[in-house]
């Protein structure tokens, strides 16, 4: 028979079987992992239709090119009521972008209508699409001053949806947190359970050593570093196995939440670069911070567990 | 060396439990050697756990080796346990565990080189006579042998204070004799001996100074 260089009567591999623990931990942060993703990609989304495409307000010149209304202060030539309206946006702090829409743009956006009525020298409004700071009321300051210059301008803003959907995302990316929370609570409870079954099939052993005076810290502390390496490979595994799945996801959500330059397609299995590129850094992040997290969760759930459970001894 | 003062202990808590020693007190100086008597059920084993911190006096106060046991803190108890040597009537042999192991189990604990742990396994095994023996499992050793690797566990770190409960009942009377002499030996080196046995013969061959019990009550120091 061999004898194992280091021996101290614990024989955590039979009291802690190696498969076990981490196929629970693995998979338990395979749904962490998968929940994070979610809160991620909520928060990314909801940044996008707040900050983005979802925060743009639209407005309506009709009679662009009549001169505008003169004010007593302005000692020249009138102006067009559109040009009137541009430099008033343009001078406005708080707009970081304007765009006035092509006559072509235009009437491809107005083809169904255009062609119900039939007659395409109708007067056509310009739209100017404007692109706002966050959180700032432009509208109502400038809305004023517009109709000043141009009578008949309308303002459009879409609040009301970017407003649901970040606070969609809002909720979103709660849930996503409470089910971390949940799943890490399931995962503490699963080692807990499993260390004491540990600790139950080598009560006799951790008697004897320690009434031979091991201390609590080295019994805890071998217990616990046996748990925790458990743990980090379960959390590996999880993580590498969540990995996948994050990626077709993520290449599904990408025409949602990139600036229009995501690839239409797949990149080449071999190019980990481009992989890695598809996915958000925060992503990535997560899924190199699952593992440490499971392996730490693992080994304080069994420091805890087993000195609670040397009190017994006297 | 050890003091107890008006200590008592009773299994299952003091109030309802069964009491198995009342109101004991002993002093018992460095390297002393003491036979511990009485009759079936008075208490030895229990008074023997008390010394070896397996179990804490439910009243009185427990000095060991200049320690107070009661306002030691858990760690300086572990501490003091590594000073102390027992052989239990029982034996407390790890079953799944090889000879080997079991006796080199208190120098891992003190995380000694494995190479020095062989030697002092090997020096301890050839004085009890199973050298050969260290492969085998506890289970496979008669009870005499058994006692022996539990004897051999016990001294293998030369205790301070070493409590032997019936160390020779599975032993013959040539065995008994070595074992008698060894624990002579070390007590000539400091190490204090408190010996609990049935055996009058071998009380009578080796005398020395005695303490008795009987149903939990001290009634016989020194004498
Ligand atoms: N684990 C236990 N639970 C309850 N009572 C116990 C327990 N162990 C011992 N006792 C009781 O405590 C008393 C003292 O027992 P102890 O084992 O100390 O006696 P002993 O002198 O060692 O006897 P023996 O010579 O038979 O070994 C006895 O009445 C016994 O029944
Ligand atoms: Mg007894």
């Amino acid at each position: 028979m061999a004898r194992q260089r280091y021996h101290d009567g614990l024989a955590l591999r039979q009291a802690l079987p190696g498969r076990f623990l981490p196929f629970l931990v693995g998979s338990m942060a395979f749904l962490a992992a998968l929940a994070l993703a979610g809160g991620i990609a909520a928060h990314s989304l909801s940044q996008r239709w707040t900050h983005g495409a979802g925060a743009v307000t639209t407005v309506q010149v009709p009679g662009p090119t009549d001169p505008a209304t003169t004010t007593a202060a302005m000692g020249q030539m009138p102006a067009t009521r559109i040009d009137a309206v541009l430099a008033i946006l343009a001078a406005t702090p708080g707009i970081t972008d304007t765009h006035r829409l092509s006559d072509a743009e235009l009437r491809a956006l107005l083809a169904p209508w255009i062609e119900q009525t039939g007659d395409p020298s109708l007067p056509l409004p310009a739209v100017i699409e404007l692109h706002t700071t966050p959180g700032q009321d432009v509208a109502a300051s400038v809305l004023p001053r517009l109709q000043a210059q141009a009578p008949g301008v309308l303002m459009e803003h879409d609040s009301v949806w970017s407003d649901r959907l970040a606070a969609l995302a809002a909720s979103l990316q709660a849930c996503a947190g409470l089910a971390v929370l949940v799943v890490m609570t399931v995962a503490v409870c699963v080692v807990m359970a499993a260390t004491r079954a540990g600790l139950l099939t080598r009560r006799q052993a951790i008697g004897l050593i320690h009434a031979l005076g091991a201390t609590d810290s080295y019994i805890s502390g071998r217990f616990a570093t046996r748990v925790g390496l458990l743990a980090l490979w379960g959390g590996m595994c999880g993580s590498v196995l969540a990995l996948p799945m994050l990626l077709a996801l993520s290449q599904l959500a990408a025409p949602f939440t990139a600036m229009g330059d995501a690839p239409a397609t797949a990149p080449d299995w071999h190019d980990l670069h481009a992989w890695t590129a598809l996915l958000p850094s925060a992503l990535l992040w997560m899924l190199v911070i699952v593992p440490p997290a499971a392996g730490l969760t693992g080994w304080a759930t069994t420091q805890l567990t087993v000195r609670a459970w040397l009190r017994r001894l006297p | 060396m050890f003091r107890l003062h008006d200590v008592s202990y009773a299994y299952g808590g003091s109030k309802t439990g069964v009491a198995a020693l009342s109101h004991v007190s002993l002093d018992v100086a460095q390297g002393e050697f003491r036979w511990l008597l009485g009759p079936s059920g008075a208490g030895k084993s229990s008074l023997l756990s008390i010394l070896s911190l397996e179990v804490q006096a439910s009243s009185g106060m427990v000095e060991i080796l200049g320690v107070p046991v009661r306002q030691a803190r858990r760690a300086g108890l572990a501490r003091l346990r590594r000073r102390i040597g027992a052989v239990k009537q029982d034996f407390g042999l790890l079953p799944d565990m090889s000879v080997f192991d079991n006796v080199a189990l208190p120098l891992r604990l003190q995380h000694r080189a494995e190479a020095e742990i062989a030697h002092e396994v090997h020096a301890i095994m050839k004085w009890v006579g199973l050298e050969n023996r260290l492969d085998a499992l506890p289970p496979q050793l008669s009870g005499g042998e058994q006692q022996r690797v539990a004897i051999a566990r016990a001294v293998i770190y030369r205790p301070a204070l070493l409590v032997a409960d019936e160390p020779t009942n599975a032993l013959d009377e040539r065995q008994a004799g070595r074992l008698m002499r060894m624990f002579h030996r070390l007590a000539e080196l400091g190490t204090t001996i408190v010996v609990a046995t049935h055996n009058d013969a071998i009380v009578a061959k080796y005398p020395a100074p005695t303490i008795e019990l009987v149903h939990g009550h001290l009634v016989r120091d020194h004498g």
